[in-house]
């Protein structure tokens, strides 16, 4: 990878969304460019509200595209049992210091690659429908997409459905659009979100940091730690992090490169990444599967995200 | 010991004929039935080269005919990993004088399990169309049955499609049947079957004992073991279904949900189950198996192949 990365954050803010927003802002490897928001983990206004404010929070000055209402086709579906009725519950956040750009989140998706000067990795944390949207409204701006790293799926499993996981489930004909592209995909699906576990002495460390920052963070985490710990996890899986993590530090994770197609008709199967895990199809991977990381790396990088977005 | 009474139902088959060699061996289990259904090889083929193996094994067990095709689905058949005679392309002699039945498996099946009083188990290695069409034709089938084991499916990726492994991809409507019926059932999915795995040299091991059922094993197996299916080593996953039903201390699983797709092109044919996602389905229809004892279950088809 060539540093700084250009990235559009593209999400659905929700906690991990909102921590993986941090890690870029935080990173010198990372350059956000743009912020475009989506409907998923709640609704488009809630989402859009929730990255102003933690825009603000982390001091992320740039453009804010609002996503549709909806996804491409399907039914809009949302996450409060996860997010709470907010979207990002938990601790009190600024008011937002930082407006909404003129432009949606498609169009200034496209302004933003067209005035890029080498190509442009776009971040999705949240269903897919607006880098579809762009690639079905702007075929010709394909080739200023570097790659694209997305939090979704999962090879073997799903979250929300047996076999489907958030994400992909909430607009599965977006993600086909998107795994079709033949643009460069990494997916942090399951597989390694699930490993890239928070537990209670990651947060207590990050909450000694001091400041307001390292204090809502670490107040996300307990939320969401509370959460997973209510369903059975041992900790809190930072899915959305993930995604921007392996921009910043590869290094940090082992990958797989399959190729992966998405389910969009199936009675139990819709939402599913389907990965050509035993390479029968005889066609080339088109997507970087990660599939574990080093979890106290991981952490580390966290903290000192943290640490230098409030000291500096 | 008790004997367990137990009905094959296969579509023979390089891995299937394997699978009858060592059940006819296994001192838990008493073959009552073996009847053939369409799959690796069509019908005509799976039935007699059963009649085959009751030559090469010195048996008489009665064989019957089932279905031609899937219920819904045209046949897809598997030369490339059985041979277009299923057989490795070894040649087995019949038996002189063949038992020639009109009654269908489907209710061979249901007869055996009903005069059995619901002591029979039924070892399914093939696509699932004889055991779909006995559950439609005598919907009272289940209240005869003890339990099914099958060879098929997976939890994770398949092995005829990303999605989905041969015997459910074949036939995902006989399936989803079965995993409906209410039968206690065991699943031998790709989980555990891509670990029942022989190297060549452990089937020239075998070979080398040298009786005709040791040198056909050997050679039939080859073929299999040479399309390098899912990485290197033979895998004997119709062997694991009957040796489950033996042996089941050698493997380990889980309960869980599982449903077949039927609908979406992409994944027809998947077993989804339940055992990794938060969401579960609400019920428990299968015993997942996952794993086996490597070294125990090699050791086991040896020791079964050298009692010939």
């Amino acid at each position: 990878m060539t540093y700084p990365v250009p990235i559009i954050y593209d999400g659905d803010p929700g906690h991990d969304d909102a921590i993986a927003m941090l890690l870029a802002k935080a990173s010198d490897n990372i350059d956000v460019l743009a912020v475009t928001t989506c409907c998923g983990n709640q609704t488009i206004e809630k989402t859009t509200y929730n990255a102003q404010r933690v825009c603000t929070l982390i001091g992320l000055d740039v453009p804010i595209g609002m996503g549709q209402a909806r996804p491409l086709l399907a039914q809009p579906m949302t996450a409060p049992n996860i997010h709470g009725q907010s979207g990002l519950d938990g601790p009190r956040l600024p008011e937002p210091e930082v407006g909404l750009s003129s432009l949606r989140a498609v169009a200034l998706m496209a302004k933003t690659l067209q005035e890029a000067e080498r190509p442009v990795t776009i971040v999705s944390t949240g269903p897919l429908t607006n880098t579809a949207a762009l690639l079905l409204t702007h075929p010709e701006l394909k080739a200023k997409i570097e790659r694209i790293s997305l939090m979704g799926g999962g090879i073997a499993h799903g979250n929300w459905t047996p076999a489907a996981e958030f994400n992909i489930l909430v607009d599965p004909e977006a993600a086909d659009i998107v795994f079709s592209s033949g643009i460069p995909i990494v997916m942090a699906g399951l597989d390694v979100t699930e490993q890239a576990l928070i537990y209670e002495e990651d947060f207590d460390r990050i909450r000694a940091l001091g400041g307001e920052i390292a204090r809502v963070v670490a107040e996300w985490l307990d939320y969401f730690y509370q959460f997973h710990r209510s369903i059975g996890y041992i900790g809190a899986p930072l899915h959305d992090p993930c995604a921007v993590a392996y921009l910043i530090a590869p290094e940090l994770f082992e990958f797989q490169d399959y190729y992966v197609r998405i389910d969009t008709h199936g009675e139990f199967t819709r939402g599913a990444t389907v990965a050509d895990i035993n390479r029968q199809t005889g066609i080339a991977p088109n997507a970087r599967c990660l599939t574990g990381i080093d979890r106290q790396g991981f952490v580390d990088l966290l903290a000192e995200s943290v640490r230098r977005l409030s000291h500096g | 010991m008790d004997k367990h009474f137990v009905w094959l139902d296969c579509d023979t088959g390089t891995d299937d004929a394997a699978a009858i060699l060592c059940a006819n061996k296994l001192p838990q289990l008493q073959i009552v039935g073996i009847s053939a259904v369409a799959g690796n090889v069509e019908l005509e083929k799976t039935y007699y080269n059963v009649h085959r193996l009751n030559r090469l094994m010195g048996t008489s067990y009665p064989v019957y005919r089932g279905a031609e095709k899937p219920l819904q689905r045209d046949l897809e058949t598997g030369y490339r990993y059985h041979g277009e005679n299923g057989l490795g392309g070894v040649e087995l002699p019949l038996p002189e004088k063949i038992p020639e039945t009109n009654e269908p498996a489907w209710d061979a099946l249901y007869r055996t399990a009903v005069e059995m009083k619901g002591e029979l188990e039924l070892i399914a290695t093939g696509p699932l169309s004889n055991i779909g069409t006995a559950l439609l034709l005598h919907p009272d089938l289940p209240e005869y049955l003890k339990r099914i084991v099958i060879m098929g499916g997976s939890s994770k990726g398949g092995n005829r499609t990303p999605a989905a492994e041969y015997n459910i991809y074949a036939d995902p409507h006989a399936a989803q049947m079965v995993f409906d019926c209410g039968v206690p059932l065991t699943m031998c999915g790709l989980d555990v079957t891509l670990q029942a795995v022989l190297m060549e040299e452990d089937l020239e091991q075998i070979g080398a004992l040298g009786t005709p059922a040791a040198k056909f094993f050997h050679k039939e197996l080859l073929v299999p073991l040479r399309t390098q299916e899912c990485g290197t080593g033979l895998k004997l996953h119709d062997v694991c279904a009957v040796l489950y039903a033996a042996r089941p201390e050698l493997f380990s699983g889980r309960p869980a949900g599982v449903q077949v797709e039927t609908r979406s092109e992409l994944s027809i044919g998947k077993t989804v189950t339940d055992l990794y996602s938060d969401k579960k389905f609400g019920f428990q229809n299968a015993f997942v198996v996952l794993s086996l004892d490597r070294a125990a279950f090699k050791k086991t088809v040896y020791d079964l192949i050298a009692q010939y």
